[in-house]
């Protein structure tokens, strides 16, 4: 398979039905927002959201902890589905990731803008960031208290990306879909 | 990514299609900072629209028994809780009827007219609608924006407003910028932390700083709203201004808030004598995607009222950290001039903006702050960084320290008053150094960790924090929540001032307790002349009387003398 591993990992994202609430306190839901995959298959950072993903779940499963892929169509708002995610997450803790990049660590009994770690400047995010999330994560839901990873600071992110970010958030709220409940999708990478 | 046949991927994510020629001169072009810019075409469904959406809506409004029944276009029924703020609390309801009735082009034809006065203006302005605000406005362009302003501003003389922010957040560093910051001009000094359980020594270094220049600098703490509050009440601080208001009521019902939850927290600063202003300004709504089609400029005349009604006396707005977005779009700068005029036009205090990056552009960034600083406005800039903007915690300014001299050149180029002035080198070290020793002594007599000789050496030579050396955050928090714990207050600090020889210093920090307590300086537009004798000027007592030429606030004498004294000019004489 010497030619497939040139190309590009491509994420398939299938919905399994309506997301039920966790039982195994080895896991950590990984919200995913409605148009993740679908109306953009990368964040503004240009990472591929199969990238992301999987670098995410190698953070998790590094600490022995399985990822369950819980995604949104209810709620665009990171805070909520952060929540949400952690609420169905058996370990109490999920990741909260936008289309566009903006991720964070949720832990279900905080409030929505209250959370355990904030990543906003999406364009910033880089894979080995993405990866280091998962890790940080999995610790939380082992009920360990890691140094959170450092956040990236840059005077010239806004210049350059945050009417992107906004237009890339209104445009995600066509996917949005009050009437559908928190879906589970099974993951697989090509 | 299509699977378009015409074209192959390099690998990089990229379309590159068969190898096409390029211009020399368009490959120099691209290599411009402006190309690193974020730009975006025109969406008005959604509101990504500066000025005039075709979804804003016809003013209108209509009085019945002294009640606003309906306005803009909607019946009282169907009022969102904006409407109805602002239809009770923000219009004088008696002129309504009569200033929606204007002709909108010959009151934008008032507004630039040198023969009407301000006060006329005024009397039918703060009886408009949100949507005969924009009409009026709609009419102007730029130069007209820039002429409106010079007589709309509330106060006569313009002023500035800086932020003095450090990465690590060093108290040293910190104590001495502020006072760098009071000798170069600034009424007003903004700080802000990396931690936020460093907030209340951050304040306190400010505040030393800051007396030890001029006296009269007045200083806040932009930190979560309790903590904010309760080192106003302390006198660690002395205003407050990073209240937000904003212009659909989904986002402010997002933050959990209403224009009354906004109203009540006001007077919590007002009541303690604090002075305050609120925040918003042009793309907060379409950043959380809830613009609900109406341009950024109807979107912020709202804010304008809701703050308006609220009693509060001003507003910082002009984009502010949203200020990428309105940029982002044809006539988007020229918007942000638009909302700081309809700031003026309610009778409020303004703090401009120009205090975000929102480009890489030299050229640019420049060309954003030209309105405000010549028609001159409240706060030029709320804030133009007084530090490298490495250490701005704001996520950087359009103006930093090393833009100093020639912020003031432009200045002496133009001849108009800026906010900041020439300083020597030799005066600047002498204050800084003045500031970080007072700061040593209140934290040895506190008994906070020791600011060591090298700290204090390095304080006075410093450009940023990269020049100071490493200083435990930990202890320092630690110190903090004694600090609260303990109860200290500025009258402690003040006594260890006086104590120590400071006299100078105390005498200006008592003038700042003293203030709070007399409450001249919650009016309108209110500043301390910073001349140590703690004299208010406001829009009360110096009210912006300009009607063209020989009128207003003009640079000249003394002042005038100021700007013309650049350090690196020739002297003839030396020749």
């Amino acid at each position: 398979m010497a030619q497939a591993q040139q190309q590009k990992r491509s994420l398939q994202l299938t919905e399994k039905g309506v997301a039920e609430e966790g039982t195994d306190t080895d896991e950590v839901v990984i919200s995913i927002s409605a148009g993740f995959n679908e109306m953009k298959d990368e964040t503004l950072a240009g990472e591929k959201h199969a990238d992301v993903l999987r670098e995410m779940m190698a953070g998790l499963e590094e600490e022995g902890v399985t990822a369950r892929v819980v995604r949104f169509y209810d709620n665009l708002d990171l805070g909520v589905i952060g929540l949400e995610g952690a609420r169905l997450s058996g370990s109490g803790i999920s990741i909260g990731i936008q289309t566009r990049g903006t991720t964070l660590i949720h832990q279900e009994d905080l409030v929505p803008l209250n959370n355990l770690e904030l990543f906003p400047q999406a364009p910033l995010i880089d894979l080995e960031t993405f990866r280091a999330i998962g890790k940080n994560a999995a610790l939380y839901a082992k009920g360990d208290t890691p140094e959170p990873v450092p956040v990236a600071n840059d005077p010239m992110a806004r210049p350059k990306y945050q009417a992107l970010a906004a237009l890339w958030h209104i445009k995600e709220m066509q996917h949005k879909d009050e009437s559908k409940e928190p879906t589970e999708m099974e993951v697989s990478f090509e | 990514m299509s699977d378009n046949d015409s074209h192959r991927t390099d690998g990089s994510g990229e379309l590159e299609g068969s190898a096409r020629k390029r211009s020399k001169r368009f490959e120099t072009l691209d290599e411009r900072a402006v190309t690193e810019d974020g730009f975006v075409n025109e969406w008005p469904e959604v509101g990504f629209v500066a000025m005039e959406s075709p979804n804003d809506p016809e003013p209108s409004v209509t009085v019945e028994d002294g009640t606003i029944v309906e306005m803009d276009g909607k019946e009282r029924a169907e009022f969102d809780f904006l409407d109805r703020f602002i239809a009770d609390y923000a219009l004088d309801v008696e002129k309504a009827e009569e200033a929606v009735a204007i002709d909108s082009e010959s009151f934008a034809r008032d507004l630039v007219d040198i023969n009407v006065p301000r006060e006329e203006i005024v009397e039918l302005s703060t009886a408009m609608t949100p949507a005969k605000l924009c009409e009026v406005v709609n009419q102007l362009d730029t130069a007209e924006i820039i002429m409106a302003m010079k007589k709309m501003r509330t106060r006569k003389n313009p002023g500035n407003q800086c932020h003095v922010t450090s990465v690590d957040d060093n108290v040293a560093q910190i104590a001495a910028d502020a006072a760098e910051a009071a000798l170069r001009g600034f009424y007003e000094a903004e700080n802000t932390v990396g931690v936020a359980r460093m907030a209340p020594l951050t304040a306190l270094a400010q505040q030393i700083g800051a007396q030890c220049g001029r006296g009269g600098v007045i200083t806040q703490c932009a930190v979560e709203e309790a903590t904010e509050l309760e080192l106003g009440m302390r006198g660690m601080t002395g205003y407050a201004e990073t209240v937000s208001v904003y212009g659909t009521e989904d986002v402010f019902k997002d933050g959990d808030d209403t224009p009354w939850s906004k109203a009540f927290l006001a007077s919590g600063y007002a009541s303690r004598g604090l002075k305050m202003r609120y925040t918003s300004g042009a793309g907060a709504e379409l950043n959380m995607g809830q613009a609900e089609g109406k341009s950024m400029l109807y979107l912020e005349s709202r804010c304008v009222l809701v703050t308006k009604g609220c009693g509060v006396q001003g507003l910082q707005n002009g984009g502010i950290s949203c200020i990428a977005i309105p940029t982002s779009v044809p006539g988007g700068v020229k918007e942000v001039a638009a909302e700081n005029l309809i700031t003026m036009l309610a009778d409020l205090e303004v703090a401009s903006g120009n205090d975000q990056t929102f480009t890489h552009s030299d050229k640019r960034r420049t060309a954003r702050m030209m309105p405000q600083f010549l028609a001159g406005t409240d706060f030029i800039f709320s804030g133009y960084s007084a530090v490298p903007n490495y250490d701005n915690m704001f996520a950087g300014s359009t103006f930093d320290s090393s833009d100093f001299d020639e912020y003031n050149v432009m200045q002496r180029d133009l001849q108009v008053e800026g906010g900041t002035n020439p300083v020597d080198e030799e005066t600047v070290i002498e204050h800084r150094e003045r500031a970080v020793r007072a700061l040593q002594v209140v934290f040895d007599e506190l008994g906070f960790p020791p600011i060591t000789e090298e700290e204090v050496e390095a304080a006075i030579y410093a450009d940023g924090s990269k020049d100071m050396p490493d200083r435990s955050i930990a202890d320092d928090i630690q110190a903090a929540e004694e600090m609260m714990d303990e109860n200290v207050t500025g009258a402690d600090v003040v006594r260890i001032l006086a104590k120590n020889g400071f006299d100078e210093i105390a005498e200006n920090f008592l003038g700042m307790l003293k203030g709070r307590v007399a409450g001249d300086y919650i009016q309108t537009s209110a500043v301390f002349e910073g001349d140590g004798d703690f004299d208010v000027v406001s829009a009360v007592n110096n009210p912006n009387d300009y009607q063209g030429p020989g009128t207003g606030h003009r640079l000249e004498g003394e002042e005038w003398e100021k700007k013309k004294d650049l350090r690196f000019a020739t002297d003839p004489e030396d020749i």
